[in-house]
């Protein structure tokens, strides 16, 4: 066993972190929320990066590497809050594996999609023209209306989603969708990571120089604890991400709970870690000029995204209740 | 990454699991421990001048994986395996050595750990035990320990002692071997919460130790003692091996007490084991992400407290969990055919939380050591241990 990064996944990490904050970061978050400016990368830039299509097949015009490798890179796109969001990407490459075309479509970017469900609005609706959904146990595919209301995290691309004239690209599809969620909550419990890593980071930093009664409010316990607590839970958030992308590459039977429990921890550890670091920062961490408010936000609304952590933890406890009798 | 047993796992966990169905269940402990040490795993990883086998840590995990898979009990002598072994290993002399660590390991003889006293838990450096040395270079020790789990059955331990009052007071200790047998110890056992009595006080009056029995050098105690406390840490949280209640085994039972409560309590029981259960498998996760480094020979870090931290909250949050599904039975120590397997379990966990270093503690060691956050303001810095206690 070795439960570890290969230097391959290293250097990949650092790469596409290059990339993403080139093209990303708080600021262009921020830009999206105040002025609707564009969520970047972009599309189009996602796409020319090559990595939304790692997942897809070579035949297909993708990268032909595994889910693990997409789960480093979401891992970086989660750092600087960067859209449209990998989640989309990687589900689509489960759901229209039997369709070489349409595979090819989303590894070239002729195809924009997003995968709709049924609960609300949909991730990455904005900019998309087609759209996967599970209609009486079949996959569908078609074009769709985009109605988008007012966005808690912009860099989300949510959109409400009237689905138009439709095809059935698989009859029967439940397993298949399910899939396309599991691996998809495993890239949004890693892009989770990312926020959470990154937020925490940005509470260190302040805590080290902020001084209160003559000493750095680091050194307070209060203070340090909270911190401690969420690297306590991005660690542990970390080895579920690894494992459930593990089981997606090589363990089928392990996902469902791997998936599920990395989509709990996930939910929980973003939102401590941002509640925790708006309290570390006073007055300044509630300002809008601050950024924290932008990891904030994606922590509220991931923590609905690909089902609730309710949903995550009774689905775990079910599952685990299942394997051991 | 890769969790599937490399072909040299796969065999040495076929070789584990064939002794261990083919050996039975355990009868008398130290019979056990010593039957297994001859078959070859026990202190897989040691060095084999010291008795061990020069394994790998996964070879060590995977025994115990295998121990617990088969519901087997720990070993009797773990505080001796765990800690005092490897404290040996790493500061004693080779006669020592050869005096001590196979016996250690076939449980011949019980190790224990004596370290904390009244005034010295959380603030180790503290302590007042005081061993004086006298003309013909031996040690006269004198004081109390507290909190000794295994005392009353042990044969040796490590003794964390004050030999210079007038230097700060991590710079005057040194540790030694004591034989517990030896005039003038005096061991009476503690009752702990959930009726049991594991740990001891240890009272030690003008108790001889020749100076052969040192480990390390003279003042230098507290560097042997961070070994064993670095040593504790790993094997409380460490290695993906679980603390308290396997989650697999609560999974079990409420499952099978589920169906006889409200709606609503099933709810909210799932929504606890849930949380539970995804604590403890990002603990034994994070515990195998810590083996893997460990087996490509880095040490292990101040991180490692992060595995005792969260793996005890987990293990607490399932076994309390676990009682609340036995209903009305939740109030009474024992369910109706005799079993307070439960109960036991929810009163065990909060010293856990404590032995090792507290909650609050290793927190501390974590943000000062993992993030870098300013160190706590401490009244006694600078002053000799004498000066602090005025
Ligand atoms: C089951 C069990 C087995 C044990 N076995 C052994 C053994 O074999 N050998 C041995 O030597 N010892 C053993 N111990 C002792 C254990 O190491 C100490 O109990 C522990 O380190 C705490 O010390 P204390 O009990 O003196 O509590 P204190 O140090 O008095 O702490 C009391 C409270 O104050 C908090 N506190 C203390 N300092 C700080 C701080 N700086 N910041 C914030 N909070 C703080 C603690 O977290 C705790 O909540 C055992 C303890 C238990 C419970």
């Amino acid at each position: 066993m070795n439960f570890d990064l290969d230097q391959e996944h290293r250097d990949l990490a650092a790469a596409a972190g290059e990339f993403l904050a080139a093209a990303g970061g708080p600021a262009v978050a921020r830009a999206a929320l105040d002025g609707g400016a564009p969520v970047r990368p972009g599309r189009a830039e996602l796409v020319k990066s090559g990595y939304p299509a790692i997942t897809v097949p070579e035949s297909a015009g993708g990268g032909g590497g595994s889910v693990l490798h997409l789960a480093v890179v979401a891992e970086q796109a989660g750092r600087v809050l960067a859209g449209p969001s990998l989640v989309t990407y990687a589900r689509a490459a489960v759901l229209l594996a039997d369709h070489p075309d349409r595979l090819a479509g989303l590894a070239d970017g002729s195809l924009a999609v997003a995968v709709a469900d049924d609960d609300g609005p949909v991730l990455d609706a904005a900019g998309a023209d087609t759209f996967l959904a599970l209609r009486d146990g079949d996959l569908v595919c078609g074009p769709g209306t985009v109605t988008v209301r007012d966005p808690i995290d912009a860099t989300r691309g949510l959109g409400d989603v009237a689905l138009g004239e439709t095809v059935v690209l698989a009859r029967d599809a439940e397993q298949l969708w399910r899939r396309g969620e599991r691996v998809g909550r495993t890239v949004l419990a890693s892009e989770g990571l990312g926020a959470a890593a990154r937020i925490l980071e940005i509470g260190v930093e302040y805590a080290k120089e902020r001084r209160t009664f003559g000493r750095p409010i680091g050194s307070y316990q209060a203070i340090k604890h909270m911190l401690v607590d969420v690297y306590v839970a991005v660690e542990q958030l970390r080895s579920l991400v690894w494992w459930a992308a593990w089981a997606a590459d090589h363990a089928p039977g392990e996902l469902p709970l791997a998936a599920a429990a990395a989509k709990a921890a996930a939910a929980t550890t973003l939102d401590q870690a941002a509640e925790a670091v708006i309290q570390v920062h006073g007055g300044i961490g509630f300002t809008w000029e601050h950024d924290a408010h932008l990891y904030w936000r994606r922590a509220k609304v991931d923590r609905f995204l690909l089902g609730d952590d309710v949903a995550a933890f009774d689905e775990v406890a079910r599952l685990a209740m299942e394997a051991s009798s | 990454m890769d969790f599937d047993d490399t072909p040299d796992e796969a065999a040495w966990r076929a070789s584990v699991r064939a002794y261990l169905e083919r050996c039975g269940p355990p009868g008398d402990p130290r019979a056990w421990q010593a039957a297994l040490y001859d078959a070859g795993f026990v202190g897989v990883t040691w060095p084999e001048s010291a008795g061990g086998r020069g394994g790998t840590p996964m070879q060590q995990a995977i025994v115990d994986q295998e121990m617990s898979r088969l519901g087997l009990p720990a070993l009797i002598n773990l505080i001796g395996i765990g800690m005092c072994g490897p404290t040996v290993i790493m500061h004693g002399s080779e006669e020592q050595k050869q005096r001590y660590l196979k016996r250690l390991l076939r449980a011949d003889d019980l190790w224990c750990q004596l370290f904390s006293e009244p005034a010295a838990g959380s603030d180790l450096a503290a302590l007042r035990t005081r061993a004086v040395r006298g003309d013909d270079g031996d040690w006269r020790v004198s004081g109390q320990k507290v909190w000794t789990t295994l005392a009353h059955l042990a044969d040796y331990g490590i003794l964390l002692t004050r030999t210079d009052p007038d230097v700060p007071k991590h710079r005057g200790l040194t540790m030694f071997v004591v034989d517990l047998k030896a005039p003038g110890v005096t061991v009476r056992p503690l009752r702990q919460m959930n009726g049991e009595a594991h740990f001891n006080e240890v009272f030690f009056d003008d108790v001889p130790i020749p100076d052969a029995e040192r480990l390390g050098e003279v003042g230098d105690g507290w560097t042997v003692a961070l070994t064993t406390l670095m040593n504790e840490r790993l094997s409380l949280g460490g290695g993906g091996t679980a603390i308290g209640p396997k989650s697999e085994t609560v999974a079990r039972h409420v499952a099978a007490r589920i169906g006889a409560l409200g709606a609503d309590r099933q709810a909210l029981a799932r929504q606890e084991l849930g949380r539970g259960y995804v604590a403890a498998l990002g603990a034994r996760y994070t515990g195998y992400r810590q083996l893997s480094k460990l087996s490509r020979g880095e040490l292990p870090g101040p991180e490692a407290s992060a595995g005792k931290l969260s793996g005890t909250r987990s293990a607490r949050d399932l076994a309390d969990l676990a009682v609340r599904v036995l209903g009305g039975d939740a109030r009474v120590a024992t369910t109706p055919d005799g079993d307070g397997v439960w109960q036991n379990a929810q009163a065990v966990m909060p010293g856990m939380a404590i032995a090792g270093g507290s909650d609050q503690v290793l927190r501390n060691i974590i943000g000062e050591r993992v993030l870098g956050l300013p160190a706590e303001p401490r009244a006694d810095k600078g002053l000799t241990f004498r000066e602090s206690l005025r």
